[in-house]
């Protein structure tokens, strides 16, 4: 069955590389994946944004109002790009006071699922600063109906390295699934 | 079977490795500047002889590949869509004398356009050159149309445009790495062999070259005809005969989806070679139905080869929005006027209106891209416009540095090198007018040996008065880091000779000329002043100031001297002068604006936002220790 992600942040933030490691473990687990990626003067601390669509057509972009999720790595950003999301969908923001309350009756009426947490917070007291959005990723991941399970995006950050960052990339991505239960 | 997730860039490079593709030269643009890095990356892997280069810019790379191709071997070289403007004296030359090796030029247009200045369609300069073109719709398919590329080049003697747009050249898609065998160079390796009525054919013979090239590409669209790269995505007898599309490109992939969440089946005739457009097997697709919508980006060239289009409806009729990009929502909004005109019943748009007008109404502000912290054309840009104020005239150019117009020192920004050029042209038209004002123009390195160069000599040359800075941060750091000649390696890494730009700048006949850091503002506000006066002075000249510091991310040991880490103290009363006139990402307002705080898990502790505080609020750290 196709699924459809749209990850969001902030030039510097990780967005490609979040991207990566979703993609990336699809892949492991044998199925067809196509992303699309900013690149050019996005990097420039601007909004990134990239699209995952994970065994289904070819075309690289998500429509508004059909992605299964959004993983936002910042809570503005998430705001900016929540019209993705299809009702029923879910929410997965870095944020340490959820979106903002005037939305939220709105997307409840359309089960729209916000899954907040301060992965901002929690990689500082951490010392993990620069992988807020691998505790995002494994936060999302975490969720039964997110669709890939943590092992596979573990696996996937031993894969792609770099050596350096692997453990604490895996730290990471442990942190933001042990938030899920304390939702 | 190997299946590897692959950047549409790098299937690009793979296809030309796997085709025995031996020069690829470039000049880097988004989006197509990881093609050459690619290129380079499979050849080590692959452990294939190919000559690869980062050129000084487009049309010296085209020329450097086509002298291979005429020497016999396989060549491509790859660029943006408005660097094939550049390179357009040679493509349409080329086009009339033919090639002998297969020569593939890439141009990536980029439709929204998401980093260029326009939205260029590279298919229309092909029409024009009349030069073939292959597009490909995915990364999937980079990889296996550069084998009909090379190959129909060879068979014909004709270079061809490989067309894909950004969002084939930025989606990674899981392909299957080994599907490309590859195949036998047709060529003979025999090196140039003489031939001067084609090779430096006078027009006399020209004109016989262009009854060969139009006869050429008769011969090519009749191949086009029955190439499987032009073919109907079903054969469904039973079709509907209301609605037929005609697509091409990613706008062929977003098609499909569109039509598959609305839940609707229509036949899609997918062209994969728009130039020369297969026109009989397009007239006979038409003849089917009723009406058939015409989906194709950035503009339009397969519509536009269209002779009968009383059934045909797409940009031209303006049922096709003409700027922009062609996205899944813009395509599903045209799929469903276009079916209801025609009576057949779409769902509604998924889009939740009242969701959308609750997020208009935070109104978010766009983010847009700034420098980076700690980098050095913001010290430049701020002591320019400290020194000049805000009535001067800034022209600007192309690279990192455009984003001087978010700190108002960029006034205008043409294309590549027209920094100095304009600045030319708005000295000698102040000479007329009478206008007084400082004239200044900033061009980065990498843009200056690209095309600043020769505008240079030619404003010493008319004794155009103005002051021009180059800012050198030693790399073409917009794209991604790409040597320029201005460095001392070569695409490989391999050493290289470097050019000297301030060596350069003084063979122009530039009489003024200093070498400075912006990071030492008051010495380089001085020479600024010194630079203009001299321009003014009667026995003066243009007058040229390279602002020499590496970029930050580039180089990670910028700062020669000892680190400067600031604080901000108490006293700040969120006035906004430091956030809106240097713009540095690490200087952020307080969300009730009360104050600005420093990011440190951005900073670089550069120190250059002191000054930035003009009551004296952000300090160097040491000294709030002492006090």
């Amino acid at each position: 069955m196709e699924r459809k992600f749209v990850l969001a942040g902030i030039g510097g933030q990780g967005v490609i590389f979040a991207t990566k490691v979703l993609s990336h473990a699809a892949v492991a687990h044998g199925e067809q994946v196509i992303a699309s990626e900013n690149h050019g003067m996005s990097q420039r601390g601007g909004s990134v944004q990239s699209h995952v669509k994970i065994g289904g057509s070819e075309s690289p972009l998500v429509r508004r109002a059909t992605a299964d999720a959004l993983i936002a790595f910042d809570r503005t950003e998430a705001m900016r790009n929540l019209t993705f999301v299809r009702s029923g969908g879910s929410v997965y923001v870095n944020s340490p006071d959820g979106l903002d309350p005037a939305l939220l009756p709105r997307l409840s009426e359309l089960n729209i699922h916000v899954h907040a947490l301060d992965a901002g917070a929690y990689a500082q007291a951490a010392g993990l600063t620069g992988a807020a959005n691998l505790i995002v990723l494994g936060f999302a991941a975490a969720h039964s109906e997110f669709g890939l399970c943590l092992d596979d995006l573990k696996q996937t950050v031993r894969t792609l390295g770099p050596a350096a960052s692997i453990e604490s990339n895996l730290r990471a991505l442990d942190i933001g699934a042990a938030k899920v239960t304390s939702e | 079977m190997t299946t590897q997730l692959l950047l549409g860039n790098d299937a690009i490079a793979l296809g030309m490795v796997q085709n025995n593709c031996r020069v690829v030269t470039a000049y880097p643009g988004t989006p197509s500047s990881e093609i050459l890095a690619g290129v380079v990356k499979f050849k080590k892997r692959l452990n294939r002889e190919i000559y690869t280069e980062w050129s000084a810019n487009e049309k010296v790379a085209f020329e450097i590949a086509l002298a291979a191709s005429w020497s016999g071997l396989r060549a491509a070289t790859t660029m943006k869509q408005v660097g094939l403007n550049v390179a357009a004296d040679p493509l349409f030359s080329a086009a009339y004398t033919g090639v002998v090796g297969g020569f593939v030029i890439v141009s990536c247009d980029d439709p929204g356009p998401q980093s260029s200045q326009t939205e260029q369609d590279s298919r229309l300069l092909a029409l024009t050159a009349k030069v073939p073109v292959f597009d490909p719709s995915t990364p999937a398919e980079a990889l296996s149309m550069m084998q009909a590329a090379f190959e129909l080049s060879e068979r014909h003697r004709i270079p061809v445009i490989f067309r894909p747009t950004t969002r084939v050249c930025h989606a990674v898609q899981s392909v299957d790495v080994n599907g490309s065998t590859p195949n036998p160079l047709l060529a003979a390796k025999t090196g140039f062999q003489k031939d001067p009525q084609r090779w430096a054919a006078t027009p006399a013979f020209r004109l016989k070259l262009h009854h060969e090239l139009n006869a050429k590409l008769q011969a090519i669209e009749a191949e086009f005809e029955t190439s499987p790269l032009n073919f109907i995505n079903r054969s469904d007898a039973q079709a509907d005969r209301t609605l037929g599309i005609i697509a091409g490109g990613v706008t062929y992939q977003v098609a499909l989806q569109a039509l598959s969440e609305l839940g609707v089946s229509v036949p899609v005739l997918k062209i994969g070679t728009p130039y020369p457009l297969p026109r009989k097997k397009v007239a006979e697709f038409i003849a089917r139905f009723d009406q058939v919508l015409v989906l194709e980006e950035p503009d339009a060239c397969i519509e536009l080869q269209i002779a009968d289009r009383t059934h045909v409806t797409g940009r031209l009729d303006y049922a096709v929005p003409n700027a922009g990009e062609l996205s899944p929502e813009v395509i599903s909004a045209v799929l469903a006027t276009v079916l209801k005109n025609v009576g057949v019943a779409v769902p509604p748009q998924p889009d939740d209106a009242l969701l959308d007008s609750l997020i208009k109404s935070l109104a978010i502000a766009p983010r847009r891209p700034r420098l980076c912290p700690g980098c050095s054309h913001r010290s430049a840009f701020y002591t320019l416009k400290r020194t000049f104020g805000p009535n001067a005239i800034y022209s600007g150019d192309i690279g990192c540095y455009t984003l001087g117009t978010n700190l108002r020192a960029v006034d205008t920004c043409v294309d590549m090198g027209a920094s100095v050029t304009m600045a030319t042209g708005f000295a000698q038209a102040a000479r007329l007018t009478g206008d007084k004002r400082p004239i200044l123009a900033t061009i980065g390195d990498s843009t200056f040996l690209h095309s600043g160069i020769v505008p240079l000599m030619n404003a010493v040359h008319t004794d155009a008065r103005f002051v021009l800075v180059i800012l050198d941060n030693h790399i073409t750091a917009m794209t991604g880091m790409q040597p320029s000649p201005g460095n001392d390696y070569t695409a490989d890494g391999d050493l290289a000779a470097r050019v000297s730009i301030a060596e350069t700048v003084k063979a122009c006949g530039v009489k003024f000329l200093r070498v400075a850091d912006p990071y030492d503002q008051t010495p380089f506000a001085d020479l600024l002043k010194e630079a203009d006066a001299f321009a003014r002075s009667p026995e003066g000249s243009v007058a040229v100031i390279i602002a020499d510091r590496p970029c930050v991310l580039y180089d990670d040991t910028p700062i020669e001297t000892e680190p400067i880490p600031v604080v901000i103290t108490e006293e700040c009363d969120g006035c906004r002068y430091c956030v809106e006139a240097f713009e540095c990402p690490a200087l952020i307002l307080r969300a009730d604006k009360s104050r600005v705080d420093v990011d440190y898990s951005i900073c670089i502790n550069c120190g250059q936002c002191i000054d930035a505080c003009y009551k004296g609020f952000i300090i160097p750290k040491p000294m709030l220790v002492e006090a």
